[in-house]
């Protein structure tokens, strides 16, 4: 089995050929529109994309090099580029990926179905495509004495003009090396309160992560804060979850936690259910008195 | 100018029951619209009104996605019109499959010039069936979208992506897929929805439908995961508790 990982970020790509690794003999790692990446696959492809133009739309260079590895598996990275990629080379070869990959085993693969309510598992009847998201696999794991291969950028026919763009800001939290983390949900209904949750995560060492609401509902938080199945999955030693009811949609997000600390108004919420410590009751006396006491 | 939207009907994650034997039951979930696919919805609706373009959703599921409540739904937030494809043959499709059958719709909507995707639906998240469609139509494709505007014949396209912003101009007619944040969905009015009853809802049965590349092997509930449980209504208690666990 030869397997063709397409990713861009350095930190992906290490995760997902040490992965490939564990199903494949040989690895083809496709990186696009980013710097090559070395030292983790047996050969890195290469496309560089012209400043007018968007790396997604290098669809038809990613399938003439998938083409020419001969490679019969495919592993992608869950960021927007890679999965547009991935979609259009599944799309040329008559078959479809299976997203958010947990496991793979030969050609099926584990994924969460309806945020966490259930665990699917799925076959890829024809060539096995898989997207598999961060921490699924151990990226220390990669090695590789990969050769960079140079593949020129072939436009569409109807090829998306890029007009600029605008780096973001890297955003200064670091939720996946944390090893504890405060996550703030809707039981914060007031902004200024939120300073409690940093406090507490002060004293504990601690990055201050959120439910979804808090991060796409309001903006109290940037994306990379929010932790659940469409952002985050963590697994830190500490987990305190203030103002969060434990939907399935956030726990998955943190159900890895060693120990899990739960406070919320409500003695029926689902979080009480899922936690190691539990306390009902407001968010503005039980922070306070864990920050005067750890 | 013709905008389609394309969502998905699936049953309530709310709704779902485990059962003993620890396998999924649907049979008393209720049907919605799949969650983002409000936005996109929403969206599309947006620049229907700014351009004066029709809007017309179009939808494939299975058969209890026909269902009056939820077809209303879509119709009372700005769409003029839906097509959709109701058969339990088109219950578990892969994106390949879906796009196939939605690309159908979208020729059978009296051509398109924008076709709005929402993020990922809420059963497989897999934010794959724009980019699918896409390649179906032979047309552009472009995804993180969070503003649109339509110039004669393309649309400018602000994208956000994990580490970039992108301007970009995409030639019509395309695929854009949204993020939530481009579009917060409408509150539908009682007026609204008794409108959305008279407006035509074309509903078909699955034809032709292709073999699937992805197939279901398994389905059932996670493993729980052990924790102690210790509930406190006593705040010395619960800090002592806490304190002595870290």
């Amino acid at each position: 089995m030869k397997a063709f990982v397409i990713a861009e970020n350095e930190g992906a790509a290490r995760e997902l050929c040490a992965g490939a690794r564990t199903v494949a003999d040989s690895v083809v790692l496709c990186v696009v529109g980013a710097p090559a990446i070395t030292g983790v696959a047996d050969v890195c492809v290469h496309i560089d994309v012209p400043a007018g133009n968007i790396a997604d739309d290098a669809y038809l260079s990613v399938k003439s090099a998938f083409d020419a590895q001969g490679a019969d598996c495919i592993i992608a990275e869950n960021a927007l580029r890679p999965l547009s990629l991935v979609g259009r080379l599944t799309a040329a070869l008559g078959t479809a990926a299976i997203a958010g990959a947990t496991e793979i085993n030969g050609t099926q693969a584990s994924t969460m179905y309806f945020g966490g309510n259930g665990v699917r598992t799925a076959n890829a009847e024809a060539i096995p495509a898989f997207i598999v998201g961060s921490g699924v696999f151990d990226g220390s794991a990669a090695t590789g004495t990969d050769t960079v291969e140079e593949l020129a950028f072939q436009a569409p026919a109807n090829a998306v003009i890029k007009q600029g763009e605008e780096a973001l800001p890297k955003a200064d939290i670091n939720l996946a090396a944390a090893d504890a983390i405060v996550a703030c949900g809707r039981g914060f209904s007031d902004e200024a309160d939120l300073q409690l949750a940093r406090d507490l995560a002060a004293k504990l060492g601690a990055e201050v992560g959120c439910s979804r609401p808090l991060a796409e509902g309001v903006d109290w938080f940037p994306k990379e804060a929010y932790i659940g199945v469409s952002g985050a999955v963590v697994s830190p030693k500490t987990y305190v979850a203030c103002g969060i009811s434990g939907q399935m949609q956030h726990m998955v997000g943190c159900n890895g936690s060693e120990v899990v600390i739960a406070v919320n108004k409500d003695k029926n919420a689902p979080i009480f259910k899922q936690c190691d410590y539990g306390f009902v009751g407001d968010l503005k006396e039980a922070l306070p008195a864990l920050t005067a006491a750890l | 100018m013709n905008i389609l939207v394309a969502c998905k009907i699936i049953p309530d994650d709310q709704d779902i029951q485990i059962a003993g034997d620890g396998s999924l039951d649907f049979s008393k979930a209720h049907q919605i619209v799949s969650e983002y696919d409000l936005n996109a919805i929403e969206f599309a609706a947006q620049l229907g009104e700014a351009t004066g373009s029709s809007v017309k959703a179009i939808s494939v599921g299975a058969a209890a996605a026909d269902d009056s409540k939820v077809k209303k739904n879509i119709l009372s937030r700005g769409v003029d019109e839906l097509f959709l494809i109701a058969d339990d043959a088109t219950a578990d499709l892969d994106s390949a499959a879906t796009a196939a059958e939605l690309a159908k719709l979208a020729n059978a909507a009296d051509g398109y010039d924008l076709i709005v995707v929402g993020t990922g639906s809420a059963d497989f998240y897999a934010k794959q069936v724009g980019v699918h469609l896409a390649a179906k139509l032979d047309v552009p494709y472009v995804s993180g979208v969070t503003k649109a505007t339509v110039n004669g014949s393309t649309v400018s396209c602000t994208r956000v992506l994990e580490n970039v912003v992108e301007n970009v101009d995409v030639p019509l007619p395309c695929v854009v897929s949204i993020l939530p944040d481009a579009a917060l969905p409408r509150i539908a009015g009682m007026k609204d929805i008794l409108a959305a009853g008279k407006k035509p809802m074309n509903v078909s049965a699955a034809e032709g439908v292709a073999a699937p590349a992805v197939s279901t092997v398994s389905l059932a509930a996670p493993a729980a995961v052990d924790r102690k449980c210790e509930v406190f209504e006593d705040i010395d208690s619960f800090v002592a508790a806490v304190k002595a666990a870290l």
